[in-house]
């Protein structure tokens, strides 16, 4: 029987274990921390400071934070863009992830035809840009030469149009509807790479047992996706959470109108870099930016006490 | 419980023929096994039989109903998986009642019937445990229990112990032995292992590239193969094969001769001079001796020795290897010449196109 890898490295001399680990792990420790772990210290520590008008920094604590949830001028903006993530989040999560679901589920039906081609072409939009993405449903949904309100006239229902991204009370809802658009394959590849690791004889089986296609998929392959659709949820919070392209591309740094697509990356962007009469306040902006880690943290925290610890994996 | 035939099945995909006019008549309560090299059809045979593959022609009868359209719960078969396919998220209980659930079981039913099947498998212990807790043999018991309470017409096996080691597959043959002993039920089975094949079948059905070799009753295959590969497939290690002419004919006798064997003469009528044969004999039919019926020699080049048996490679005159089961404690060595013989109605013809010669020492 070979030797354990642990009795090798524990007869090593020390410098020479020192050197081995150095030289695996050295690189990627390095990468890892110039890029991950001092900008998220760094930021941290920036946002107990100020900033005078001569750009002098000054230790205040946690004084911006005070500010940024207690002062009205702060705190408004902040529980508005707070609240508008939560709408996008939820639309992604009650429109995006059920489609991806559905999407994989018919992909993974036996005797499909062009498979290949449904797969790229839902994956597509997936690929592109996401300014390109956001400047063409602007020109599509656009009232004045869009081509939305005359393909909806060319079926009957030109009486539904409306200037969606330009209404108060449905932007925020387009919006995240275009990124449900473009970001539907993702959970739709992962869902159908997990119905494809589902065992052919257990799907016989339950044909044996009388089970039509539908109620397999609720019954047998759902529930053995489980696990795979609680990670596409988690990495739905995360990326939804940290949006902003998408809003900056078709919305602008001011997310209207009057800030009703408004979510904490372009507050944050606004914050931290300033937008036109708004002056750019770093230290301000990495208060930001350290409490939506804190949201995101805590977020992951609930998802793997509460969830992920219930969820079973089945070895098959 | 119910009779199956089968008639005129084909299995095209494509160009690619998988099954070419199987027929087949299996009877009310009769254990048949499929068996064959991988990629004969059998696995192709079986699907067809529960409906989870369509046929590309021919008609699938069970208790006189034709089947064809209808969909695999609907054919009152129940069906056993290789790799048991059961359902991981749901426990043995459920495992055994989700079937029956959809096909309209009343819940007093469907609990009458797990507590049968489980006394009958030994699984009331197990009744509330996951797949993933269960061991090879409990998942297998747990599989054949969720075929009985569907009370089926058919059983359908699918090679269901070739995931079992080899002790449990022992025992696990035992047991679906007994269990149809006590069910009475039609099984169809398949397996590539001939051991399974001899020990549990009523009849053995032998498959080789779609079609279907040769039907019998297990000994009826070891003794009276049909067909070259029959005789080939059936027994361990397999048959020896020498290559033969008829030399001459007289008053019903052919004399067969070929390089490396004694010539002999065969009581068949059916020969004609010059007809090209192959002689087959089985090793554990062949024994020393100085001379009789038929008659081997050659130098030991190699032994085998399984401690109730020794296997000896013999090379012949003209250079082929055969092999011969010695009993007793005096094995062969290696290097000693050996005249190895065989009865008469130990040795099979078969004539140029592969069939069964007959012979009067068949009768």
């Amino acid at each position: 029987m070979p030797e354990s890898v642990s009795n090798i490295t524990a007869q090593m001399p020390r410098a020479k274990l020192a050197g081995l680990l150095l030289f695996f792990l050295g690189p990627a420790v390095a990468i890892y921390t110039l890029f991950s772990i001092y900008p998220l210290v760094a930021t941290m520590a920036l946002s107990t400071y100020t900033s005078d008008p001569s750009g002098a920094r000054y230790f205040v604590g946690l004084a911006n934070f005070e500010t940024l949830l207690g002062d009205a001028l702060w705190s408004k903006p902040f529980w508005n863009a707070f609240g508008n993530n939560l709408i996008f989040f939820a639309v992604h999560m009650c429109v995006q992830n059920p489609i991806g679901i559905a999407l994989a589920g018919l992909l993974s039906l036996p005797g499909l035809r062009l498979k290949g081609f449904y797969r790229t072409v839902m994956f597509l939009p997936t690929m592109l840009s996401v300014v390109i993405v956001g400047f063409s449903w602007n020109l599509i949904l656009s009232p004045l030469w869009g081509v939305a309100s005359g393909a909806l006239k060319a079926v009957g229902l030109g009486s539904l149009f409306a200037p969606w991204l330009g209404l108060e009370s449905s932007a925020l809802v387009t919006l995240s509807l275009i990124s449900v658009w473009q970001f539907v394959g993702i959970p739709m590849m992962l869902i159908y790479a997990a119905l494809l690791n589902i065992p052919e004889e257990l799907i016989d089986a339950a044909r044996v047992d009388g089970l039509g296609h539908f109620r397999i998929f609720f019954h047998i392959k759902l529930p053995l996706v489980l696990p795979t659709i609680s990670l596409v949820s988690v990495l739905t919070f995360v990326a939804n959470f940290n949006a902003f392209d998408l809003i900056y591309s078709v919305k602008g740094a001011l997310a209207g109108p009057n800030f009703a697509t408004d979510i904490l990356g372009t507050f944050f962007y606004r914050t931290f870099f300033g937008n036109q009469l708004q002056l750019g306040n770093p230290t301000m902006g990495s208060a930001v930016a350290t409490v939506m880690f804190f949201i995101i943290l805590l977020g992951l925290c609930l998802y793997l006490f509460l969830v992920q610890r219930r969820v079973r994996r089945y070895a098959f | 419980m119910a009779n199956l035939r089968i008639e005129h099945l084909n299995k095209r995909y494509g160009a690619t023929t998988v099954l070419n006019d199987v027929n087949l008549d299996i009877e009310d309560g009769e254990f048949v096994v499929l068996v064959g090299p991988s990629g004969c059809g059998k696995s192709t045979l079986l699907r067809m039989i529960a409906g989870l593959d369509g046929a590309s022609g021919g008609d699938i009868q069970i208790a006189g109903k034709l089947v064809n359209t209808l969909a695999p719960a609907e054919r009152g078969i129940a069906m056993v998986f290789q790799s048991y396919a059961l359902y991981p998220h749901m426990n043995v209980r459920k495992n055994m009642t989700f079937g029956l659930k959809f096909t309209g079981v009343p819940p007093a039913e469907r609990d009458r019937r797990v507590a049968e099947a489980a006394r009958m498998l030994r699984l009331d212990e197990l009744l509330e445990r996951y797949p993933r807790d269960l061991s090879g043999g409990q998942r297998q018991r747990v599989a054949i229990g969720r075929a009985i309470v569907r009370e089926p017409a058919v059983f359908l096996f699918d090679e269901p112990l070739s995931n079992l080691d080899a002790a449990l597959r022992v025992s696990t043959r035992v047991e679906i032995a007994n269990l149809h002993r006590m069910l009475k039920s039609t099984i169809v089975y398949v397996t590539h292992d001939q051991v399974e094949a001899m020990t549990l079948a009523d009849r053995i059905v032998v498959m080789n590239k779609g079609c279907i070799e040769q039907v019998g009753r297990p000994l009826d295959l070891y003794y009276a193969p049909a067909n070259l590969f029959v005789a080939g497939f059936i027994g361990s290690p397999a048959m020896n094969f020498f290559e033969a002419k008829v030399g001459s004919v007289e008053g019903g006798c052919a004399r067969i001769s070929g390089p490396g064997f004694r010539s002999f003469d065969l009581p068949a009528t059916s020969l004609k001079v010059g007809d090209s044969l192959t002689v087959g004999v089985r090793p554990e039919h062949l024994g020393r001796g100085e001379d009789g019926p038929f008659a081997v020699e050659g130098v030991v080049e190699l032994v085998e020795r399984l401690g109730e048996a020794s296997f000896a490679y013999v090379r012949r005159a003209d250079d082929r290897l055969f092999v011969a089961e010695v009993r007793g404690r005096q094995t062969p060595t290696p290097g000693e010449r050996a005249t190895l013989i065989a009865a008469a109605r130990d040795v099979h013809v078969f004539d140029a196109a592969g069939l069964r010669v007959t012979t009067q020492n068949d009768a």
